[in-house]
């Protein structure tokens, strides 16, 4: 029996005083979701008004003009070449993109067996792992000069972005496809099996259409990444903002143009703060594709049917989405159906016999089939050229020298070690803010509309696309808290993007952790924050490990949030928190932009080194998890 | 791809022939789960399956259309002769088959589309295009299952907004609709209320003048009532069949006694 006396009160104050304490700070930790959401709103807006109240610039002009020419003596804003530039890309990468991903997805759900899916699963998780600038530096040295030779395309041309985007979108449209139809119950597909339909007549006429409002949702969200798809287009899509739906004209996106402005590539003015306007639309147009997907998404995730309940003022938008798109679909099937009854009277139809019904199911599996051959061709495709080209400029030399304006003699020392100081510093930030506003989150918060908004507002950073970050530097970090433009910049803006990756993983990991466990220590006498920390966060850990080194890994590969703050030529490497720094990404796009092919091959060497950096993260996230899970006794 | 053997005989209409099954064991991995049956099943009558949980009922009603097939590790030996064909025969395609033997579940499972898309699914699939004969069928098979008057006004609407009882006539209507020969019912009652049982017995007690109905239930009392033969299975054999007045009346084994009178469930 424990005895009660003075000290024990005491000792029970003290407890509970720090318990408060550190619930407040993780209180503390969620909440910054919201001076971050602030911080972005405020640079665009702020950034926007500055332009917008600029006397060379008028604001019905800007929305409505064709003309974007930011420099010079007679600048013209009109940003509508933006935007055809970024609707005929974005656009164009998802045609093409939602056939192949949601093809891939229906024969994987429904007619892949277990072994195929797990070799192709991680497939397309490389895939998706792969930095955009190597997309892009693939799109540059491979798939434009096809556009120029057999297509006469222009030297900088949308096509080849639109091919590749096409391709960097596929993970996301398979992955929520797939689970979109993977969660069509099983009792609808025996059902159509009874009637005696064919495995492709069940998959095309039943599960296909139970699961089209996740396939929506999921180009939705190819549509929203495509939109803020930087690196890509700043490589080869080009640079002048013509008023162009043609895709082999050279055309500049809104993403591009704001990247353009953080190379330096264009003098200071009007221009520079233009830069904000566009950033403000781009934030409002993936914020609402945004939006709308992730209402559809959640539905799908809690099982809730999407017709829509009485009084359920909820989701309204969504559900007028759906509607529309399903009334589209309508009106495409009457379509079809009276161009079928009108073949059907201009010649005798052959019979729908079972052997031609065998033959619609062999040539379906095929297509869908083909397009995951697609897919893992590209990524072979890619990885060896990139290979063939970089290996010769693996050296010790390369590992050790400075970037110079001689190809032989450049080398990527300061680069590797400017990347890992800033990722060092981004995990150092990033991880206890993250972890601690996961555990907030899953273990203390209640269900308020507090706590419902701050989870919005998480969801909301995890769309917003990438340039967008790097304004947000420029205004917040470097201008307004003068931290010039250095390691400590760098790291904060990439802190703030790989946040929701740290949460999402962390919240899962915690999820994961029976509920047992916490009522077990409760039940002794433990404070919640005991529970979570003796007995909770031990056993979350290797989720929240993985966590971490997956928001490294993409933090690593990412130009844009660092465009504005980088350098591309360095003495020294960099010694304080306060230093300028190179990079691996933007390094290898500033590479890139040299015409000569040694420059190429720079650049290539360094995606290998990037590559096998990110490959040995993986490998160690992979065998965290392996082993976690093996030691797993509950 | 399987070809099939004999088609003609398989889709033309035969009077007379009784089906009959000869030693038929099925498989799951190394579990036995239902042992050696043989019987004769009659045309154009109800014959039910009884027996407490897991005596292999389902499993056998689900060899008729070859639905077994579709589970891994699942394999079946014996034969069934349906209109001199061996529909167990690997030669048979289960596709084909499946036009001549359908099925109703358990749980009423529509489809997410309108009560008349559900209905016409199956001819269509089978290649029925034009919209009259659609029409035609999809009236037809509703009033066959005893629900053409509450929805003949709503075909449009989505079959999800009947209620349970509804479904499941729709689902029965949807099985109709491609014309089988033999209906298969796995517990078909076992989710609906007694007034919706009540007018799925009566259904059954019309359709046993056209087609074959095969219906699994863990209601006795259900069997005695809708059903001309009844088999009794227990763990996987099957123990006695006969006509129904003579099972429930009369039993030949103890066992089946001792499970109708309910001295085991």
């Amino acid at each position: 029996m424990v005895k009660k006396n003075k000290e024990t009160k005491q000792f029970r104050v003290r407890l509970r005083l720090n318990e408060k304490i550190i619930v407040v700070l993780l209180f503390a930790a969620a909440s910054a979701a919201i001076a971050f959401s602030g911080a972005i709103l405020y640079t665009l807006v702020d950034g926007s008004f500055s332009f917008f109240t600029d006397p060379k610039v008028d604001i019905i002009e800007f929305f409505l003009g064709d003309k974007w020419i930011p420099t010079g003596n007679n600048p013209s804003f009109g940003i509508l070449p933006l935007l055809s530039g970024t609707i005929l890309i974005a656009g164009g990468a998802v045609v093409i993109g939602t056939p192949l991903g949601v093809a891939a997805a229906l024969y994987l759900s429904e007619f892949a067996s277990h072994r195929i899916r797990s070799i192709v699963k991680p497939i397309i998780e490389i895939l998706a792992g792969i930095p955009s600038i190597v997309y892009g530096f693939f799109a540059l040295m491979l798939i434009a000069p096809i556009f120029r030779e057999y297509f006469g395309a222009d030297y900088f041309n949308a096509a080849s972005a639109i091919v590749v985007i096409a391709i960097m979108i596929l993970p996301i449209v398979i992955s929520i496809s797939d689970d979109a139809l993977k969660a069509v119950p099983n009792h609808m597909r025996k059902a159509s099996f009874g009637l005696g339909a064919t495995r492709w007549e069940t998959a095309t006429k039943i599960v296909m259409p139970a699961a089209s409002s996740g396939i929506i949702a999921s180009s939705l969200l190819g549509l929203a990444r495509a939109i803020g798809e930087t690196m890509v287009v700043l490589l080869v899509a080009g640079s002048v903002a013509n008023f162009t739906f043609n895709p082999f004209n050279e055309v500049m996106t809104m993403s591009a143009f704001i990247a353009k402005v953080a190379t330096g590539d264009i003098p200071p003015g009007p221009a520079v703060s233009a830069a904000f306007a566009v950033g403000l639309v781009l934030f409002i147009i993936t914020y609402i594709i945004n939006m709308i997907a992730a209402r559809i998404v959640l539905r799908i995730k809690t099982g809730g049917s999407l017709y829509a309940k009485k009084g359920d003022r909820r989701n309204i938008v969504a559900r007028q989405y759906i509607k529309f798109i399903q009334a589209s679909t309508y009106f495409l099937f009457r379509i079809r159906d009276t161009l079928h009854n009108f073949k059907n009277r201009v010649y005798k139809a052959k019979a729908l016999t079972l052997e031609r019904r065998y033959l619609k199911q062999r040539i379906g599996k095929v297509v869908v089939g083909g397009s995951i051959i697609i897919a893992i061709v590209f990524l072979i495709i890619l990885l060896f050229d990139i290979f063939s080209r970089g290996i010769e400029g693996i050296s010790w030399t390369f590992f050790t020298s400075y970037p110079s304006r001689f190809p032989s003699k450049a080398g990527i020392y300061p680069v590797i070690l400017g990347s890992l100081y800033l990722m060092f510093l981004t995990v150092l930030f990033s991880a206890p803010l993250g972890v601690g506003a996961a555990v907030y989150l899953n273990e203390f918060a209640r269900d308020t509309k507090y706590t419902r908004f701050l989870r919005r507002l998480i969801q909301n950073l995890a769309g917003v696309p990438s340039i967008v970050f790097g304004l947000m530097g420029l205004a917040i970090f470097v201008r307004l808290f003068n931290l010039e433009y250095s390691l400590l910049s760098g790291s904060l803006i990439l802190t703030i993007m790989v946040l929701p990756i740290i949460i999402v993983a962390s919240e899962e990991a915690l999820k994961s952790v029976p509920q047992s466990f916490r009522e077990a220590a409760r039940g002794l006498g433990a404070t919640k924050w005991q529970s979570v920390r003796h007995h909770v966060l031990p056993n979350a850990l290797s989720g929240t490990l993985t966590g971490i080194i997956l928001a490294i890994s993409r933090a690593i590969g990412e130009t844009a949030p660092i465009l504005f703050i980088v350098a591309f030529f360095a003495k020294t490497a960099p010694s304080s928190i306060m230093d300028g720094f190179l990079a691996l990404p933007s390094q290898i796009f500033y590479w890139s932009t040299h015409p000569q092919t040694e420059f190429h091959t720079l650049a290539a060497s360094t995606i290998i080194v990037l590559l096998m950096i990110l490959f040995a993260m993986n490998a160690v996230a992979i065998t965290i998890r392996y082993r976690s899970q093996a030691r797993r006794d509950w | 791809m399987k070809v099939v053997l004999r088609n003609e005989m398989l889709t033309k209409k035969t009077n007379g022939d009784d089906i009959s099954v000869r030693n038929v064991n099925v498989f799951y991995g190394s579990n036995h789960a239902v042992k050696d049956i043989s019987m004769d099943i009659k045309k154009r009558s109800v014959t039910a399956f009884i027996g407490p949980s897991g005596c292999g009922k389902t499993t056998l009603l689900r060899v008729f259309n070859r639905m077994n097939d579709e589970i891994i590790g699942c394999r079946t030996e014996g034969s069934i002769i349906l209109n001199g064909v061996d529909i167990l025969d690997k030669k048979v395609d289960p596709v084909a088959l499946r036009s001549k033997v359908g099925m109703v579940f358990q749980k009423p499972n529509p489809f997410p589309k309108s009560i008349f898309e559900n209905i016409a699914y199956g001819p269509k699939i089978h290649g029925i295009r034009s919209k009259g004969e659609l029409k035609e069928i999809v009236e037809n098979s509703l009033k066959k299952a005893a629900i053409w008057e509450e929805v003949s006004d709503r075909l449009d609407e989505s079959a999800m907004g009947l209620s349970g009882g509804q479904q499941q006539r729709l689902c029965i209507a949807r099985a109709l609709a491609i014309e089988p020969e033999i209906i298969l019912m796995d517990e078909p009652c076992s989710a609906l209320d007694p007034i919706a049982t009540a007018k799925i017995e009566d259904l059954i007690n019309e359709l046993k003048l056209r087609y074959t109905v095969l219906i699994v239930t863990h209601n006795m009392q259900q069997a005695a009532r809708v059903s001309d033969y009844t088999g009794f299975m227990y763990l996987g054999k099957l123990i006695e069949m006969g006509k129904t007045k003579q099972i429930f009346e009369n039993p030949t084994e103890e066992l089946t006694e001792n499970y109708l009178t309910g001295r085991f469930g």
